[in-house]
Formats: C-alpha cells, structure tokens, sequence
C-alpha cells in the first residue's frame, strides 16, 4: 500500500504538472454533462463500456462471469461491458492518469477514494447522484436503504460538494488476525477485547514463547482503523488531529511494542505478516478482512489454528474500525458510455450479485439484505469467524477523501516507521506529523 | 594456495550469484505454503509438477510469448540498425553542430521513463496505436544507449581504414556495412542483447499501451500471480522460471561477444 501510494503521489504531482485543472461537473441521468461543462473525453472503445479492473485469478475468473451474466442479459440498448485487466490499483491510476491527458478514457474504473479525488479534479469523473436518484435507472428508496450507510458515505467527496463521484466495489474492514496455537502456546484462550489486553498478550506471547507477539505492515488506513478503535478520528475539516489523545496512544503502542521487542516492521510491500501468521511464528496481525482467503490457503485449510476477528477497542460497547476497499467510477464520456457502466454497477451491487461476489472472494456484501440470505448464512455457519467482517460493517468508518489525503498517507507512514525504529518518540512523531499533514492539507 | 584462493571466491561468488535461481526454479515445484516458509528448504518435500499446469491456465502465455518474441526482436533488430548509424554518424562524420547534436542524445538519457510516460502515451493515443504492436515496437527502436557504445565502438577503429576504403571509392553506407559493422560485431551483440532484454522485460510499458489480452506481453503476465491480498509465490516463481529462459539461452548463446564488448566499452556488470 505505501508504494502504491508513493507511486500515487508522484503521478499525482506529474499530473499537476502537465497542467491538468478544473473541477468535474456533474451529470444528469442520461449521461449529459451539466452546460458550462468541459467536452467529454472520447471512450477507448466506441462498441463497448470498457471497465479498467485489477482483479486477479480466482476473483478475475468470477468478475468476467458475472459480467458475461451481466452481457448476456442486458438491454439491447445498452452496451456491452468489456473487462479489463491493467494491473495493480497503482497502474491503474497511472493508466487513467495517462489517459486523461490522451483524452481518452474506459467508461469505468476501480479505484481508491484518494485517486477518484485526482480524476475528479481533472474533469474526468461524472456524479453519480442524478443516476442514483433517477425514477428509472436509479435505486427506489428502500432499495438505496438496504446499503450499508457507510459504503455510500465513503464514496462522497467533501471538497467536491460532496458528490457521490464513485460507488462501492470491493469492500472489506479492518480486522485482527490471530493464531491460536501461538496464543494456546502462550497460555491464552481467547483473543483480546480491548488494547489493554493486546499489549498484556503481547507481553505474555513473548515472554512464554519468545516469539514476536506482532508483525506489523505499515500502513495508513492501519492507523486509521486504530485511531478509530481508540475512539478518536484523525480529521475534522481541513485539520489532521493527530496530535489529540486517541492518536498519539496509538502511537505511543506502536513505541511500547517496539522497545520491547513484542512487535517487529515486515518489509514494505510484502505479505510477510500472513506467512509469519500461518507458520505459527507470531500471535496477531491486522489486515483488511479480504486477506482471510489468503491466510485460509496459507494455513492449507487448517482453520482451528487462527481466527479473525474485530481489532481491539477502547471501549468494546462502542467499537470501531476502518472500512476498506476500492470503488468503481464512471469516466466523463459519452452518454451512452456512462448509462452502459452505470447500469453494470447496478446490476453488481444487487443484492444477489453481492452475495455471489462476497462469497467467491471474501470481500464483504454491502448491502444489509445479504445477511437474510441462505448462502450467506450456510458460509456465516462454516466457520465461527466467517461472520466476523459483516458484523463490522454497522460500526466500520470510512477514511478521509479529501484532497491531499494520498500525500498524508505517506507522511502518516513516515511517522508509524520512525516510532518503530526509534528514531523519533512517539509525541514528536505526532506533533511533527500533524504539523507536516496540515500543511499540505493547507496548501490544496 | 595462492592458486586455489581464486577459484575458491570465484566459487563462492558463483553460489552467491546463481542461488536465487536456484531458489526460484525448486520454488516453482512447491506448495504455496512451502514456498513461503522462512526457513531455507530448498528442495520441494513433494514436487508439485501441477504447478506449471495451474501457471499455464491462469493466463494465456502461449499468446505472451509470441507478442514478446515479436516485439522483442523487432527493436533489437531496428535498434541495432538505427545504433550503427547515428553511432557511425557521430564518431565519423563531421558535421556543424555533430557535437551538441550528440550531447542532446546523450541528455535524454538522463530524462527518468516516469516523465516521459504520459507525454509518450498520449502521443500513441493520437496516432491511434493503442493496442497495436507500433506502440510497443516504435517508441524504443533507437536509444541513446545504443547509440553511444557504437559510437566508442567506432571511435576505436583506426581511421586509416576508412581513408584506404575511400582511396577505392567506397562510400560511408558501403564502408559501415561491409568493413566497419564486422569490425564492432561484439559491440552490435553487446547492443542487441541489450535491446532484447530491455524490450523483453518491459512491464510499465506495455501494461500502459495495451489492455487486449491478444497484445499482452509476458512480463504483463507475471502480474495475475500478485493479488490485492497476497501473492501466489509458488506459481509466480514457476512463470518466472519459464519466462527467463529465453534470456538466459540467448545469454549463453551470445556470452562471447558480449564479454567482448562488455569489456571493450568499459561496461560494469
């Protein structure tokens, strides 16, 4: 995550550079952007909506049947969708980024809250409101109500008149791994609740087995999910609040584990947390919840040796996470182009489709329905922690999009390396954190 | 001893060298669980012949290998003609502004791909080459490199050469191709393979410039074994040993000129 966000940001700046401004204008359902509008960009494929997607293997088998389901029963007065595979969520942004300035785009894309944010501001993106709200392309009331209020929330773009500018595709929450036969090693039954009780397993993990109680993958929206279980928030407005109390706790965490040794930094893009958790080598590690289908195949099917649960709280009664995920936007092209990938999305995020991709990938289902919904429940029965994921969904808070949010990511991580090496405490990680994040907040 | 220390560090530096291939190749034949195991086994517990069954299934690499064979010997091909000119050009030929043309080709090698990326593409957009093979051919079919080891290639032939080939009437294009080329042959091989390499493991590139499955290149293939969440180690380490035997057979074949050449223009390894 932390070189796709690099990547992110230079190309971000690159963008700048070659002189691309303005912000998008919305449209209404038909696809017309509003007058005044900039001249929409020509579609890269005239006889078909060409979705830009980094789906892989198993998933990337899934997602082309569902979009030939999709095809094959579409109205004819649509265009088909044509799947795309370009790579990583990074090469995407640079394909699209590239794109832009060709003036040429797919009519859909996957994508962070933080790189919709860049197409927004070049043009490139269309509002989705008027289709969402549309009495016959759009979702009736109860329909709109069966989503997940926070996968909607998360695809509003505050400093774009919060505007819907894209919508969900892949979502999944922060959660906490563990292995239970290192906890068992270790004399612990049960996973902890609250962060009290993971820094005291953490202790007892290392000091009855002398292993390392933690992996951790720096990360951002890590720092995120934590803040968030401590009770804080890391923005109000334009003002990061990483100097507040449920932050610099966060931080000061990360400084206990690291001098005494309970915790360890993996290297930067790498999954070597999962394999370090299915070897029986540490007790906990945090990743999104899509990760479980990785650690299910690592552990060989062995699924008495770890769990998954809800990271730990400052207080259980009142938990929160991060919600995770990319989300699909629509490119400013033609009209036709945008009905076709809005009436893809649509037919994705029904209720039956989500069930079907939730249980083929392990990405949770987004909207509330799927919990009535027999497959769900027989998957939810397979295994105790299968359910675990869902259930964040209720309490789960989305990250900041505001502009300039990628470049605090890196500066957030930044920060998260020096507690872990040492090189600065945590109190003048997060002052100087906070300082440097609201500078560029500033400056957008 | 004094005559065995040598072999002894060359031996050492040989396994320092050739283990990570080795790993890569005994990796290929193991379980996604074994292949990700800390400790150093290095021998499959049982060989996974599978593996390269599920690679071949995950993508369509037959079609890969022939687009990179295609566009990978096409730019050797037109990179070492374009090479032999302008390297001709600059180190025999005078002319007003020889030298500052050739620093201008020198400079643009100090001008990162990142930059050039979008410039690059949105001129492949205009020119409607997106998803053909120009677009991976043309853009690379000179390169300042190139240019300048032909150039020091040529500087180093004695220009009583070309004076004698001129006394007999022969001209430049005659005198390159037939006395001069012949001459640099470990040059033009040194040039080549790096061309072919160069084209051959090209991956931003080609990810950019194509998205239909037909025109995908072989290192655009690896990249289905990397997922969001992970990634599968054991079949990507079986691609890779796939795909990396062209280059290594093409290595082997041409080590002689290359050591030649390395070594004539005063290029580390």
């Amino acid at each position: 995550m932390r070189h796709a966000a690099r990547a992110v940001l230079t190309l971000t700046l690159v963008m700048g550079a070659v002189g691309c401004g303005g912000r998008s204008q919305t449209s209404d359902a038909s696809g017309t952007p509003a007058s005044g509008a900039r001249p929409a960009f020509t579609p890269v494929d005239e006889t078909a909506a060409v979705f830009w997607d980094r789906q892989t293997t198993e998933t990337a088998e899934l997602l082309r049947t569902l979009v030939d389901d999709y095809n094959a029963g579409r109205p004819q007065d649509l265009l088909p969708v044509k799947l795309e595979h370009v790579g990583g969520y990074t090469d995407i942004f640079r394909k699209v980024s590239a794109s832009i300035q060709a003036r040429a785009l797919p009519a859909m894309a996957v994508g962070y809250q933080s790189m919709t944010s860049e197409y927004v501001q070049a043009g490139a993106v269309v509002a989705l409101d008027a289709f969402v709200q549309d009495p016959a392309v759009g979702f009736a009331p109860e329909d709109l109500g069966d989503f997940f209020p926070v996968v909607l929330e998360t695809n509003r773009y505050s400093d774009f008149d919060n505007a819907m500018y894209s919508f969900p595709f892949c979502k999944s929450a922060l959660m906490m791994f563990f292995n239970k036969k290192v906890l068992a090693d270790a004399g612990i039954e049960a996973p902890p609740v609250t962060w009290e009780e993971f820094f005291a397993q953490c202790r007892q993990v290392k000091e009855k087995t002398g292993k390392h109680a933690y992996a951790v993958s720096v990360d951002c929206s890590t720092i995120d999910g934590f803040v968030y279980s401590m009770g804080g928030d890391v923005i109000d407005g334009q003002t990061t609040l990483f100097d507040q109390i449920a932050s610099v706790r966060v931080f000061e965490l990360f400084e206990a584990l690291a001098k005494e040794e309970l915790a360890y930094q993996i290297s930067p893009g790498t999954y070597d947390d999962e394999t370090a958790l299915a070897h029986n080598e540490i007790a906990f590690m945090f990743r999104s919840s899509s990760a479980r289908t990785s650690i299910q195949m690592l552990m060989e099917g062995d699924d008495d040796r770890w769990g998954m649960t809800r990271i730990p709280q400052a207080d259980p009664a009142n938990p929160r996470t991060v919600l995770y995920g990319p989300n699909i936007c629509v490119f400013n092209t033609t009209p036709e182009q945008q009905r076709a990938a809005w009436a893809f999305i649509k037919y994705f995020t029904s209720a039956e489709t989500g069930v079907k991709w939730a249980l083929g990938t392990g990405y949770l289902p987004i909207r509330k329905s799927a919990a009535k919904d027999p497959q769900m429940q027989a998957f939810w029965d397979e295994w105790a922690y299968n359910r675990a994921a869902f259930d964040c969904l209720e309490f789960a808070k989305s990250e900041p999009t505001v502009a300039g949010w990628q470049e605090v990511r890196l500066l957030v991580e930044k920060a998260q390396t020096e507690v872990l090496t040492g090189i600065k405490s945590a109190r003048q990680a997060v002052l100087d954190l906070k300082h440097k994040a609201d500078a560029v907040l500033a400056q957008q | 001893m004094r005559r065995v220390l040598p072999y002894v560090l060359l031996g050492v530096g040989t396994l320092v060298v050739t283990f990570p291939f080795v790993w890569m190749i005994t990796t290929a034949f193991k379980t996604q669980t074994e292949a990700t195991m800390s400790t150093l086994n290095l021998w499959p517990s049982v060989w996974q012949w599978r593996n390269f069954a599920e690679t071949f299934r995950a993508a369509p690499f037959a079609r890969y290998f022939f687009n990179s064979f295609l566009v990978a010997f096409t730019v050797t091909a037109a990179v070492i003609v374009t090479s032999l000119m302008a390297g001709y050009a600059f180190a025999r030929l005078e002319f007003p502004g020889s030298r500052i043309l050739f620093g201008l080709v020198l400079a643009t090698m100090m001008i990162p791909f990142e930059v050039t990326l979008i410039p690059n593409f949105v001129l492949i957009r205009r020119l409607d080459w997106y998803n053909a093979y120009p677009a991976l051919i043309v853009p690379w079919c000179a390169n300042a490199f190139s240019i300048f080891l032909m150039r020091q290639a040529f500087l180093s032939l004695p220009s009583d050469y070309f004076d004698a080939a001129k006394v007999d009437g022969c001209g430049h294009l005659r005198f390159l191709a037939r006395i001069a080329a012949p001459l640099v042959k470990p040059m033009v091989v040194t040039v080549g393979l790096f061309a072919f390499l160069g084209s051959y493991n090209s991956l931003l590139w080609p990810l950019v410039v194509t998205s239909e499955e037909a025109m995908r290149v072989v290192q655009v293939g690896l990249t289905v074994f990397s997922g969001a969440e992970g990634v599968r180690l054991h079949l990507l380490m079986c691609a890779s040993a796939i795909v990396i035997l062209p280059t290594v057979a093409l290595y082997f074949a041409a080590q002689r000129y290359f050591l030649e050449g390395s070594i004539g223009a005063g290029i580390k390894g």
